[in-house]
């Protein structure tokens, strides 16, 4: 058979290639965009390739004010979301899976109910008590609802690693005297290193994208994360496309880095759970 | 799975410990979950009875069934439930069907395989409000690149660029927002086609059978129940999308890309009627639950079809 070298290979590999440039094109045009002189951007022709030549972009809003305003509070806002939701799922993966307890089927009913609750619902409700608590404009009121968001998937990605660990390693440790706080400290959770980082990945990265909540909460400028910041710019063009086009890559390339690495252990623990990423 | 089993004869101890040591574990996690998603869902169930206001979310008035009534009755609202419908509909097939051509394509032998595989989670993992503003560039009326591509081929672009009319603003939307959603179900569906039977395909194969005769006879019995959850997951997150119109269109113009999620913010925080936003959100949450009810009486999904391995 010839399968392998048939033109059927070739035809695949340029199908391939045409999904990809769709895939990639509009963060290959955000570069092109970032690298354009302004001059050419309102042009008869569209400038097609990035001019390396004309990086200024990347430097000046470094020194903008504003910018690393809001980098600072996305890096808040997604650090603090991921220390509350790790910390709360490694437990609650952990009784998940080793225990079978009256109560079972409930909880994890109710983090498949979680996923049917639209952000835009909870927005009104958790308005109004964040109002009284006085969270609203504040870092940490989006800290704690990113991380109360995020947490079902985080457990249960977790909970699909520790299934796969076999179980008596933990019944040998016990027969030693150890307690189960020390056997998931000590024990479990060296073993399942990988896959409490892609958890990690995760709710930093649902922190660092989060909007709807940001931009309905807070109001000053000083504590406005990028994701609000950056769709201030949307459809206006007053604003010199290059610098905003620089801001955007800079808050989405570490996203799509990190998601390379951990897309595995996501479609695992969202398959198994039913559960979004 | 691996759960252990009660020790039979000391029933108040399992294998791993005391019989409160699981709520210790998880009592933090669901006292969090219950505050901030379920506690806000009743208060929201109770907002839908009253007149509140945004200014003072806690001091509305019950009225009944009234907000029900008036959103039912409201011609507008009945466009934004058909809108949602065709939402919905194109997201969960056009995710799911684009995704399992992609994937079909990514399985097969070509080179640089491993990188095609990564970059087509790009959509994906890039943050919704970036991918919006680079959008929102790509399709400015005059010098956007999809204005220019399209020019290019002679078909003239509505002036303020295809997401400022009513005809061409929600088609925009949803192939936007199939970019954004295919790559999920391809890279699921990706994993799920490696424990298709290599030798049943090539035994297929060998008795003459095309390639749509190998997927339907080797390929689709083993993938059909990713599918089905796909479909499930898909349906419920498009339910719930809201970043991408917002950003976009705000459910403009007149009206022609106003999901229901956008409905209940727009009403909540531009018409600051929070009671009437939440009976749309409460409308909301009971179809999706009812279709997930439904969906899983019917298909009879598998959830834990890929534990983790």
């Amino acid at each position: 058979m010839n399968r392998r070298y048939s033109p059927g290979v070739t035809v695949r590999t340029v199908v391939v290639l045409i999904v990809l440039g769709i895939v990639v094109l509009p963060l290959y045009w955000m570069f092109v965009t970032a690298t354009t002189r302004k001059a050419d951007m309102f042009g008869d022709t569209a400038q097609w390739w990035p001019d390396l030549t004309h990086l200024d972009a990347f430097q000046n809003v470094l020194s903008n004010g504003q910018v690393p305003i809001w980098i600072f509070n996305s890096l808040l806002v997604a650090t603090g979301t991921t220390l509350i939701s790790v910390m709360l799922a490694v437990p609650l993966g952990y009784a998940l899976s080793r225990y079978k307890f009256r109560g079972r089927g409930s909880v994890q009913l109710l983090l498949l109910l979680t996923q049917m609750l639209p952000e835009a619902l909870l927005v009104i409700p958790i308005f109004a008590i964040f109002k009284s608590l006085g969270l609203l404009n504040s870092q940490l009121g989006l800290i704690l609802i990113d991380a109360a968001l995020v947490l079902p998937i985080v457990a249960l990605i977790i909970k699909g690693a520790i299934d796969g660990i076999p179980i008596e390693i933990e019944e040998a440790a016990r027969t030693d005297g150890a307690n189960p706080f020390r056997i998931l400290w000590g024990i479990i959770l060296p073993l399942i290193g990988p896959t409490v980082a892609a958890g990690a990945v995760i709710a930093f990265f649902s922190g660092w994208n989060e909007y709807l909540f940001a931009v309905t909460f807070t109001i000053d400028a000083s504590v406005q994360p990028a994701s609000v910041g950056l769709a201030g710019f949307i459809g206006e063009l007053t604003t010199p496309l290059d610098s905003v086009m620089a801001v955007a890559l800079m808050y989405t390339l570490p996203a799509i880095a990190f998601y390379f690495f951990t897309q595995r252990y996501v479609v695992a623990g969202v398959t198994a759970g039913g559960v979004k990423g | 799975m691996t759960s252990t089993k009660p020790v039979q004869r000391r029933p108040r101890r399992g294998p791993l410990g005391a019989r409160w040591v699981p709520y210790v574990f998880l009592a933090p996690a669901i006292a969090y979950v219950l505050l901030f998603q379920v506690v806000p869902l009743f208060q929201q169930m109770w907002i839908s009875f009253t007149d509140a206001k945004l200014i003072n979310p806690g001091a509305g008035r019950f009225i009944g069934f009234d907000n029900y009534v008036r959103i039912f009755t409201d011609e507008g609202f009945q466009r934004t439930l058909l809108i949602t419908l065709i939402y919905v509909v194109v997201c969960v097939f056009g995710a799911v069907g684009i995704g399992l051509l992609v994937s079909l394509l990514l399985n097969g032998s070509f080179p640089g395989r491993a990188i095609a595989r990564s970059l087509v989670t790009i959509p994906w993992a890039a943050p919704g409000v970036a991918i919006a503003l680079i959008v929102s560039w790509m399709l400015n009326g005059q010098y956007g690149l999809f204005t220019r591509i399209l020019g290019f081929f002679g078909i003239v672009v509505p002036p303020g660029g295809l997401l400022n009319d009513a005809s061409t603003a929600l088609p925009t939307i949803l192939t936007i927002t199939l970019w954004q959603l295919f790559p999920f179900s391809a890279i699921v569906l990706l994993s799920a086609l490696q424990s298709v039977p290599q030798e049943l395909v090539e035994a297929t194969r060998m008795d003459g059978g095309g390639p749509l005769w190998v997927f339907r006879s080797a390929t689709w019995p083993v993938i059909r129940p990713t599918v089905g959850l796909l479909l499930v997951l898909n349906a419920i997150w498009a339910i719930r999308r809201f970043e991408l119109i917002w950003l976009l269109t705000r459910g403009g113009p007149v009206g022609s890309t106003r999901t229901l999620v956008i409905d209940l913010y727009s009403r909540g925080f531009e018409s600051n009627d929070l009671g009437r936003a939440a009976a749309v959100g409460m409308v909301g949450l009971v179809i999706s639950l009812l279709f997930v009810a439904g969906s899983s009486f019917v298909g009879r999904t598998p959830r834990r079809k890929e534990a983790v391995r």
